[in-house]
């Protein structure tokens, strides 16, 4: 089935020409221009505000919003931008190590364009209440990545949006709404809002003052009963009550909220894609206490450590002042992606790796607890 | 100071197949790496129930066993096939164009593809022969001048492979006039030009129908656990191998050598100093001598900037909440475009505004059990030819990431027939600006320098020898002598792996 290829009418042009490739391109090489090459892209640039990466900061203001919770505004060394509703982590140096925690940002996107940022938290745990006790005017932070898919997803989501959210979890709706009232999102924001009591309420007065007829706030006070205020816990009565037709749900609030609210949804029959959750942070495990070894490979260096049988892998290696990567701390981000060498482990949460992680033995520190000895690469933070 | 023989730059295709190169030559290596996870765009991401793909639409001249392509071959070489479970992709394309009204879907294999293509195009059949007979020219061709490193006999190429010079000058379009091809079945056949992102008065013609005959003879492959499974493969066979691995650290410098010019070191993110004689850099030159070296040759400079980006990625993800038969979408691969003029089609691709290709995949028909029963997975790719997004403001991003999957949803639904939107449970989209962070191409650049007539695959190939520089400095992945896509990224990796292995033994 051998033919000539011809397309001169002379064959040998066509073998000429090929001859030619190289000193044609030879060239082209030689006629580039001789400036020196860009140092950065427009592209890049803009991927560099979208996509900050870990900023210094400093902390400009605290305010107190309730007895145990404290908004810290700060400025970062860059303008940035994100999606309202999107968390960053928080984190600084205490003693011997860099500590860091993820929480939604309660500003609006727009601030972060004038390199302002604001993290509400409200006082518990290591870090939070660390914050609550010493945080002041000046301190030196760092600020992650703007990350989470907890947000408005203009395309798959209804228009109306019903926010669910218990005590701390209003900040992200917080964010959304100053979002919504100026301009920056568009969708119709319902938030049932559910307190113990009236002064635990945070934002109220911001919330209040927001002028948006895309806004509607309802307070859902559990343990106090007060004229403007609804009484009990969020339920699907109350939803009801204040929305019908096609929505979606947005949750945020502790992991016994969720739970309850499962349950209430169900009377709507929602198909999974018009419920959203924000993930919380893996905490410890009731169990029995153990005491493991565990040996971390970062870079060249080896550390052993002890792992107690209730704490996540990545809360022993900070404990030892090990400086590892985290940010969501929930097991969805990815982002502590280390291989096991060797060990026993029970996953806290639903298993969120990525399959070929499963079958090639990565394991997600931020949400793994030890069964025995371990032993684990871990990238450098 | 850590002493290494090599230092490769990036763990992307390139990188990891270049670090294995050299583990197996014998030399000591270091991979940095500044992502947390090995692949660059080799890689997936999981959203609720889905776990997406994020680059890889078919892995090209892969093979089976049976009837194994030449990156098979590479990866038994490399230790690595085996590692990966495999699937087959069921068709070769689905072409639709609304400007010639074209809805055609092509099979893998020669006979299947000509006979299709006849029922299509009465009358092709003998241009299409000749096509492939070409094809089969080239590709051997290739084989030869990859055997002897691209110091390629010019006596025997013009004796053996003398079709292969006769037509390796022109460009798609020519050739395919020269066979006389009706011009309906050259639209058809020119599908998938935009995997190689030139247009086809530009794109090499023998680059062209080297991947097709490698797509229509072996078929396409994919790895069950995306392309994630043949990252962590490659790190696996690495540390098998005894090389070294750092995640989240950028190389931020590389040094020169103050006799002669060429490598001596490179410096890491934080601070770190590595000594070493030779990189292996995964990244462009354009970065490369743009902010990583100090001293670089004008001839260098000016090399570097002739070369001309090729496009910008764009990809929009979708889990949908009913089967592929429920939506009625039965086929693993779409094309769609609006016209077959690929000049044309080129400069619409040029704006937001304009542009409506798409490369679209639903994962489900090569592989049921890649999401969960009742569910759907796809991906949406396009590219952008000029910097359209740079003009995209911050606060403007957004709403322009979902205007433009708005316009890609709302075009397949057209084309097929369908409804998607209600039926979104996750969505997720990747931009110019997310490819530009994520491996931090220029401008978000996803197929490194475009295969532009004066700078296709076959004179780099022929220039590889002239156009390593620097001593001690090669490169791998997109923007190297093979030019981009999985399989090419591979290979040059392999390429400069084994060079590099040559260039520790010279020095001894
Ligand atoms: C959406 C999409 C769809 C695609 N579909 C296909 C397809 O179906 N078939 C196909 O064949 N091809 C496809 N491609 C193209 C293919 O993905 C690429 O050609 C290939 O992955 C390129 O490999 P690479 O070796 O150039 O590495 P890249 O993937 O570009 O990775 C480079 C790596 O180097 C790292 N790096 C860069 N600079 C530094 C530094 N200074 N220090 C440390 N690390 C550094 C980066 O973080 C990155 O991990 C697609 C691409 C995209 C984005
Ligand atoms: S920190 Fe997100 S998965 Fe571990």
């Amino acid at each position: 089935m051998e033919f000539q290829f011809k397309r001169q009418i002379f064959g040998f042009m066509d073998l000429l020409r090929f001859k030619n490739m190289v000193k044609v391109r030879r060239k082209h090489l030689a006629a580039g221009s001789d400036r020196a090459l860009p140092a950065s892209y427009k592209v890049n640039e803009t991927a560099k505000i979208l996509h900050p990466g870990y900023m210094n900061a400093s902390l400009v203001r605290v305010e107190q919003n309730s007895a145990d919770t404290k908004t810290y505004i700060l400025e970062t060394e860059q303008p940035f931008y994100f999606r309202a509703g999107q968390y960053a982590t928080l984190g600084c140096r205490i003693g011997d190590s860099e500590v860091a925690r993820p929480y939604a940002i309660s500003s609006a996107p727009r601030e972060a364009l004038n390199k302002t940022v604001a993290f509400t938290v409200k006082k518990c745990g290591f870090f939070s209440g660390y914050l609550f006790d010493n945080a002041k005017a000046g301190d030196r932070f760092v600020v992650g990545d703007p990350s989470g898919t907890f947000h408005y997803e203009g395309i798959k989501d209804s228009r109306r949006v019903t926010a669910l959210a218990g005590g701390s979890g209003i900040t992200p709706f917080y964010s959304m709404a100053q979002a919504v009232a100026d301009g920056t999102e568009d969708f119709e924001l319902t938030i049932l809002y559910g307190a113990k009591t009236e002064a635990d309420l945070v934002f109220k007065a911001e919330l209040d003052t927001l002028k948006s007829p895309k806004i509607k706030v309802v307070y859902v006070l559990s343990d106090e009963t007060k004229e403007g205020y609804e009484h009990g816990f969020l339920s699907a009565d109350l939803i009801r009550k204040y929305i019908s037709g096609d929505f979606t749900v947005m949750m945020c609030g502790p992991e016994a909220m969720y739970a309850f609210l499962d349950k209430e949804l169900l009377a709507f029959n929602l198909p999974p894609r018009r419920i959203k959750k924000e993930a919380n942070c893996i905490g410890n495990r009731d169990v029995k206490d153990a005491v493991f070894n565990l040996t971390v490979h970062i870079g060249d260096k080896e550390f052993t450590i002890p792992a107690s049988a209730n704490e996540t892998v990545l809360t022993s290696m900070e404990r030892a002042g090990l400086n590892v990567p985290s940010k969501c701390r929930a097991g969805g981000c990815g982002f502590c992606h280390s291989k096991l060498i060797n060990g026993q482990f029970t996953i806290g949460g639903s298993d969120k790796r990525r399959l070929a992680d499963s079958k090639f033995g990565y394991i997600h520190p931020c949400c793994t607890y030890p069964d025995s000895d371990m032993s684990i690469i871990v990238p450098k933070a | 100071m850590k002493n290494y023989d090599a230092v490769v730059i990036g763990a992307g295709n390139g990188g990891l197949a270049a670090t294995i190169r050299l583990l197996q030559g014998g030399a000591r290596v270091l991979l940095v790496e500044k992502h947390n996870l090995p692949g660059g765009f080799a890689t997936s991401f999981k959203r609720g129930r889905f776990e997406f793909e994020a680059s890889l639409h078919e892995l090209n001249d892969f093979g089976t066993k049976e009837n194994a392509g030449d990156v098979r071959d590479l990866f038994d070489q490399l230790g690595v096939t085996d590692k990966i479970e495999w699937l087959q992709i069921p068709d070769a394309y689905r072409v639709i164009s609304r400007e010639e009204k074209i809805d055609a879907l092509m099979p893998f294999g020669i006979e299947a593809f000509i006979a299709q293509m006849e029922k299509y195009v009465p009358g092709s059949r003998l241009s299409m022969e000749k096509f492939f007979s070409l094809a089969e020219t080239i590709r051997s061709a290739q084989a030869y001048t990859s055997s002897v490193n691209g110091k390629a006999d010019p006596k025997i190429m013009l004796s053996r492979y003398g079709n292969f010079v006769r037509c390796g000058s022109y460009s798609v379009n020519e050739v395919l006039k020269s066979l006389k091809m009706p011009k309906r079945a050259r639209d058809i056949l020119n599908a998938y030009w935009c995997y190689l992102g030139a247009h086809c008065d530009d794109l090499s013609f023998t680059h062209y129908a080297s991947m097709v005959i490698r797509y229509i003879t072996r078929g396409a492959a994919m790895p069950k656990s995306r392309s994630h499974e043949i990252s962590l493969a490659f790190v696996e066979r690495i540390r098998e191998l005894g090389g070294d691995i750092l995640f989240n650290t950028e190389a931020v410098k590389i040094l020169t050598d103050a006799e002669d010019g060429g490598v001596g070191g490179v410096i890491l993110d934080d601070g770190t100093e590595i000594k070493t004689r030779h990189v292996i850099a995964n990244c462009a030159p354009h970065l490369v001598y743009g902010k990583m070296m100090d001293r670089v040759p004008p001839e260098v400079v000016k090399a570097t900037n002739a070369r001309k980006f090729a496009g910008r990625g764009y990809s929009l993800f979708l889990g949908l909440d009913k089967s592929p038969d429920e939506l009625g979408i039965e086929n693993h691969n779409y094309f769609l475009y609006d016209t077959m003029d690929s000049v044309k089609q080129y400069d619409l691709m040029k704006s937001i505004r304009t542009n409506d290709v798409q490369a679209t995949v639903c994962l489900n028909r090569a592989y049921p059990e890649c999401s969960p029963e009742g569910t759907t997975m796809m991906y949406f790719t396009t590219l952008y030819m000029e910097d359209d997004w740079a003009n995209v403001k911050p606060e403007d991003y957004f709403k322009t990431k979902e205007f433009t999957a708005e316009r890609m949803i709302r075009r397949f639904e057209e084309d097929l027939n369908t409804n998607l939107r209600d039926h979104i449970e996750e969505i997720s989209i990747a931009t110019p600006m997310t490819y530009a962070r994520y491996c931090g191409h220029p401008q978000g650049t996803i197929y490194g320098y475009e295969s532009q007539y004066w700078d296709g695959l076959t004179p780099r190939l022929q220039m590889m020898d002239e156009d390593h520089r620097i001593r001690g400095l090669r490169f791998a992945g997109g923007y190297s002598m093979r030019l981009s896509g999985y399989s090419s990224a591979y290979f040059s990796g392999d390429i400069s792996g084994r060079q590099t292995v040559g260039d520790i033994k010279r020095e001894g």
